[in-house]
């Protein structure tokens, strides 16, 4: 392996080696929320909705779940890692070390996706023991989980770096994070809403994330996939080229 | 000429706020050379240092690390140069070994070697036992060693150390300068900061005084002291940032 090898496996091998640690709370208790939720909606609502779409309900709800664990997953993960590190000063040891900005970015980058990737996979094995899960379209799905894993990924980048306080972080996930994913259609399809509600999920990013997940799974969108993919994709560029710019210029991580 | 260690050049750092902490900062270590920067709180050592780490971003001048550029094409400077620094930043997710281990990675050093460098550390500065221990759980004593020993752990040709012996019993302090000496004695270059005159008088080479971020004097502690018609390093010290009031010899003149 490279020197630039090395540094980047173990930058990333940080990432993993600290949400691996404090597993009950960085896999377990979203994995514990997401099976409240299948109960909850599945079994209870479920019993009352039946299909929508001619879809058994849990197996329509059950996509989100995961695209909503995949992408709260990454988000947390490198929000509350890169914060931390700074509170604790220990972000030193790696800004002073030979590392490129682009390593750094990547390192933090994966160390989230990979928490997602595991809470999503987790999910996804628990949801297929429960319910018959099909998976309709795997070309489709795949990608769209790693754009969605990696674009969450990004934001909780974003976050960290610019945060000073957890209070920061929180605020992002509490009060735009969550309400977005919960009015993105999750539970629901926006084909249900009332006007003007309807149209306002259309503003929603996080509903065409849904939709190109749901369709992955169970063959069924409410959106355009193509255009669905290329925006998910246009956005997650430039957010990754907002956070190789902040990286470089050492925004809040350089004095 | 010979290539310095550390060349330091018109260096400016001007933040955000408008403060100028360094104004012009000229600065030579040669190698193998122990050379100790004094001056009071604030007067620019830290914002030197982080400058020459790459923690802090220059707003003027230049920094070379045995010839390698330290702020644009910084890889070779980094890979040269090992921090000590003043406040523990300690990750807390980890554990002592793997905090050497990890250091090591990010400056790019082979798996077997990293475990070999991991064990002489441990061994040297008398943490073997303490290795699979959370770095949160380590004394303060224990966590200067610790920080000292993974400034060490790439094999760094120049040594920083920031304020090293700050808030530390006598007992460690001593420990510190012996190691300090037996690094220096091997052939690492040290710039070491510090606030205790005494400890720049024993361990250091050259001292130079910094001031409002700016060198005010540079010498050999007999240098300094004789530069200025004074009779002891600390005197020297307050002569130059302009506390001569304070000067122990001094009270004593106008004492009856």
């Amino acid at each position: 392996m490279s020197a630039a090898q090395i540094r980047f496996a173990t930058l990333w091998r940080r990432e993993v080696n600290r949400f691996m640690k404090i597993k009950k709370q960085t896999l377990g208790a979203p994995l514990l929320e997401t099976f409240l939720y299948i109960s909850v909606f599945g079994a209870a609502l479920g019993s009352r909705i039946k299909e929508l779409h001619g879809i058994e309900y849990v197996v329509f709800v059950i996509p989100g779940l995961i695209m909503m664990s995949f992408a709260i997953n990454s988000f947390a993960n490198n929000s509350s890692s890169i914060l931390q590190q700074k509170f604790q000063g220990a972000i030193q040891d790696q800004l002073s070390s030979p590392a490129s900005p682009l390593e750094l970015l990547l390192a933090f980058s994966f160390g989230g996706f990979m928490r997602g990737l595991i809470v999503a996979g987790l999910t996804f094995i628990a949801a297929s023991l429960l319910v018959d899960l099909p998976v309709d379209h795997i070309l489709v799905l795949v990608p769209s989980l790693f754009l969605v894993g990696f674009f969450f990924s990004q934001l909780g980048v974003l976050t960290g770096v610019r945060a000073e306080q957890f209070d920061d972080v929180a605020f992002v996930q509490t009060f735009v994070l969550t309400p977005l994913i919960f009015l993105g259609g999750v539970f629901y399809s926006a084909t249900l809403l009332p006007q003007p509600f309807e149209t306002l999920t259309h503003f929603n990013p996080i509903y065409y994330m849904i939709n190109l997940v749901r369709y992955g799974f169970v063959g069924f969108t409410e959106v355009s996939i193509p255009l669905s993919l290329l925006a998910l994709t246009a956005a997650t560029a430039v957010l990754f080229a907002v956070n190789l710019r902040l990286f470089a210029r050492g925004y809040k991580l350089r004095a | 000429m010979r290539e310095q260690a550390l060349h330091i050049e018109d260096l400016e750092k001007r933040y955000p706020t408008g403060v100028e902490a360094l104004r012009g900062v000229s600065l030579d270590i040669a190698p193998g050379e122990l050379f100790g920067l004094l001056g009071p709180n604030g007067a620019g050592k830290s914002t030197l240092i982080h400058c020459t780490t790459g923690l802090a971003q220059p707003t003027g001048g230049a920094i070379r690390v045995f010839g390698h550029d330290a702020t644009g094409d910084y890889g070779d400077a980094r890979q040269a140069v090992g921090l000590a620094p003043q406040e523990p930043n300690l990750d807390w997710f980890l554990t002592v070994a793997e905090t050497l281990d990890y250091h090591a990675g990010y400056f790019g050093m082979p798996k077997a070697a990293r475990r070999e460098r991991t064990d002489e550390l441990l061994e040297t500065f008398s943490l073997t036992e303490k290795r699979d221990e959370r770095t949160r759980t380590l004394s303060g004593g224990m966590k200067r060693r610790l920080i000292l020993a993974r400034a060490m752990m790439h094999r760094p040709r120049l040594l920083i150390l920031d304020e090293p012996t700050a808030g530390v019993d006598v007992e460690l302090r001593l420990e510190l300068w012996h190691y300090v000496q037996r690094i220096n004695q091997e052939g690492t270059t040290i710039l070491l900061t510090t606030h205790y005159l005494e400890e720049a008088e024993q361990l250091c080479d050259r001292i130079a005084f910094i001031n409002e971020g700016q060198i005010v004097g540079r010498g050999t502690s007999a240098e300094l002291a004789a530069r200025y018609g004074v009779a002891s390093l600390e005197d020297a010290y307050l002569a130059l940032v302009g506390r001569k009031e304070l000067s122990r010899s001094h009270a004593e003149v106008i004492a009856p």
